[in-house]
């Protein structure tokens, strides 16, 4: 029996690819499509879902649609290139390795391996699906001849409820505003450019504001420097960093935020800008990458990261209710106007599109198992 | 729909360093600049591994403790005798006194301005000549490692047989056991055996591969009661001696070492030994399951085998590097069957 699988380097909980992988997958089982999930290398918690890429090589059937999750180097990719069956990258935009060069080297490399693995599987793609706009332009750029932009698929709408004792505990804490950012403690998330604009609008207009950063330390030593430019800049008590936190406790964050500001240098698609629309919390954020087709008007758009001028956007943005409102408002319309909430059904069609091009379609099975059953017993 | 490729790298993925910092901050005030280049000095110097960014501040900042020198007390009481015209000498005196002590006053506040300036001047010229210094040291550090290593191979890259070491699994249970109170570090994986034997005995396993279709393999191999990720087993994936750098002084009871000691160049065998017998505690074992020559040169592919940085030391060899690293008794234990043989150190404090 025929099917379409999907090739992931890992796959991760609470990880913007690993999620996506997963509600694609659930989304391709309940449509009756056989579904596994090909990885690299193993993460424990998720090592019931998933079976090493070469077994692929066994369970290989005429009629098989490869669909390539690509973020990051990966052996797989020269594998996939060099595979029979008609392959589709979806791509979630490669950060650019300039942005790993101060700081981790090891990382930059396998950023530029990433790139030339693009290279190679771009022009032999059946089909490229960039997340935006900005990564279909990438795909394009790098060779690919049929492209499609379909947006990630793990996006919850509505959004989780907050956790109501995280909640009641944030709601405690004295002062404010409480500006909120959210993004891996990665070089190109500018999280250092939000550090020195809530410093400039604690010494100049909100003292008692605070930051609360959320986001897993992806480079150990950028993360170090961020902790240290806190500490330097006498900013301890106001700048907060937390990771790992469940679905429930991330809406307390953004439920107790009164913005969100992002700063990132490089952006495929921005999933904690529609997070925070559909919470109400306004947004202030660079246009970098995809950030500007994302909000799209609905949110402050900045041309330059300069302390002084972010810190006056949030102080502006926060003392004009009307504005603040109407932003608000605006936001909570972006999710459904990019079309989130029918992403998994449009890429599982998509994704059809190609196993009937390629002459012989995935069969159907009759009794499709519950989205997000495991499909190792 | 607008793509906005200005404000990011021109250059694309994994292009050249493009989106220069300082061109991203030109239209910043000064202030504004200064204070993200706080940020920036706390950047790694060079490759990160050298921790960098740590000796330039260790360097570049003052120390925490206060300065050595004590304020001046005044003069001593009985420097002078005290006689009939102590009274009139001391009016005379203090009226001397007071324009001395006022004369010095301005003096001493000029003093200090011009040394400060000059310490700022100095420190300032000694910061940079610091800098200057570690980036140089840094540049010099990269071409050396390009020169020691110039392919880079990470072991992960080579299709290299996996170490047969089952023979060897009944004897690494009964070593690790001797302190089997400490967890057992396990690198590589190898061919199954070595982390169930260990397991069974009733040692906690901290085991690490470089490899991650090998630590599938052992993540999938192990048994039912064998808890991935407790403290009953661990699985990582990893280089094994970054993995053994992370590791507290006296922190496992062995340390058991295959596959790594084997193609690995010299100076990084002796850095797997002095890491192996820091994490050890004392009483704990050092077992090094290494292969036979003959049969290594024998069974891996020539071109594998040529660009490796090492080959396999014979065991007494092992034993004359054990010895020089503070290690000596060693044993060589030859292999019953197979080709690898086991040399085993116990770890004294």
């Amino acid at each position: 029996m025929s099917g379409i699988h999907l090739f992931v380097p890992m796959l991760h909980r609470r990880d913007a690819v690993g999620e996506h992988t997963r509600a694609l997958r659930d989304g391709l089982v309940a449509d009756g499509i056989e579904c596994r999930i090909y990885i690299e290398m193993p993460d424990p918690d998720t090592v019931d879902e998933t079976y090493p890429y070469r077994d692929y090589e066994s369970d290989a059937r005429p009629g098989d649609v490869l669909v390539y999750q690509m973020a990051t180097r990966s052996d797989m990719a020269a594998w996939l290139a060099a595979r029979p069956e008609p392959v589709v990258v979806n791509y979630h935009s490669i950060t650019p390795a300039a942005y790993f060069v101060p700081w981790n080297n090891w990382i930059a490399r396998h950023q530029v391996a990433a790139a030339q693995d693009l290279a190679v599987l771009a022009p032999t793609a059946a089909l490229g699906i960039g997340v935006s706009e900005f990564d279909a332009e990438e795909l394009r750029h790098a060779g690919c001849p049929d492209v499609a932009v379909v947006p990630v698929a793990n996006v919850r709408l509505p959004p989780p409820p907050p956790d109501p004792e995280a909640l009641a505990a944030l709601e405690r804490q004295p002062g404010g505003p409480n500006w909120l950012s959210v993004g891996r403690l990665a070089p190109n998330k500018g999280h250092e450019d939000t550090i020195a604009a809530l410093f400039v609008a604690r010494t100049s207009s909100t003292p008692d504001a605070r930051l609360t950063i959320v986001g897993s330390p992806t480079e150990p030593a950028y993360a170090r420097a961020l902790h240290r430019f806190v500490a330097e800049l006498g900013l301890t008590g106001a700048v907060t960093f937390v990771s790992r936190l469940t679905d429930a406790e991330l809406s307390a964050r953004y439920a107790a935020a009164d913005v969100l500001v992002m700063l990132s240098a490089h952006e495929g698609f921005g999933v904690p800008l529609l997070e925070a629309m559909s919470h109400g919390v306004p947004v202030v954020a660079y246009a970098a990458g995809a950030v500007a087709d994302i909000v799209d008007g609905a949110g402050v758009l900045l041309d330059d990261r300069g302390p002084r001028r972010v810190a006056a956007e949030v102080e502006a943005l926060l003392g004009d209710e009307d504005r603040r409102t109407a932003l608000v408002e605006a936001g909570r319309a972006r999710p459904a106007a990019l079309g989130l909430d029918r992403a998994a059904s449009d890429l599982v069609a998509a994704l059809r599109g190609v196993a009937e091009r390629s002459g012989r379609p995935p069969v159907t099975m009759s009794a499709a198992p519950a989205p997000g059953a495991p499909l190792r017993p | 729909m607008a793509v906005d490729h200005a404000a990011d790298d021109p250059d694309g993925p994994g292009g050249p360093a493009g989106s220069d910092v300082s061109d991203a901050r030109a239209g910043l005030a000064p202030d504004e600049r200064a204070l993200l280049e706080a940020f920036d000095r706390l950047r790694p110097q060079g490759t990160v591994r050298w921790n960098f960014d740590d000796a330039v501040r260790r360097l570049t900042e003052p120390p925490d403790e206060p300065g050595r020198s004590s304020p001046w007390t005044g003069l001593p009481a009985d420097l002078w005798e005290r006689g009939r015209s102590t009274k009139a000498s001391e009016r005379v005196l203090g009226d001397v006194v007071k324009v001395v002590s006022q004369d010095l006053t301005e003096y001493t506040d000029r003093a200090i301005e011009e040394s400060r300036g000059l310490i700022d001047r100095s420190v300032d010229e000694l910061r940079r000549a610091t800098l200057d210094a570690v980036r140089f040291l840094s540049a010099r550090v990269d071409r050396l490692e390009a020169a020691a290593d110039p392919f880079g191979i990470e072991a992960g890259e080579l299709e290299l047989p996996l170490v047969d070491a089952s023979a060897w699994s009944g004897p690494v249970a009964a070593w690790a056991a001797a302190r089997g109170d400490l967890p057992a570090v396990i690198g590589e994986l190898g061919t199954p055996g070595l982390v169930t034997a260990v397991s069974a005995a009733g040692v906690a396993v901290d085991a690490v591969d470089p490899r991650g279709e090998v630590v599938w393999a052992k993540v999938s191999s192990l048994p039912a009661g064998a808890d991935v990720g407790s403290a009953d087993v661990t699985v990582t994936m990893a280089e094994v001696v970054d993995h053994l750098r992370g590791l507290a002084t006296d922190s496992r009871g062995s340390v058991v070492l295959s596959g790594c000691v084997d193609r690995a160049g010299l100076a990084a065998k002796v850095e797997l030994v002095d890491e192996a017998t820091r994490v050890v505690a004392a009483g704990g074992a050092v077992v090094l399951l290494v292969s036979d020559q003959a049969a290594w040169d024998a069974g891996l592919d020539p071109v594998v085998r040529d660009l490796l940085p090492g080959r396999p030391l014979h065991p007494e060899a092992w034993r004359l590097v054990l010895t020089h690293r503070g290690v000596p008794g060693s044993e060589w234990h030859q292999a019953p069957s197979g080709t690898v043989h086991a040399v085993v150190a116990e770890v004294g404090r």
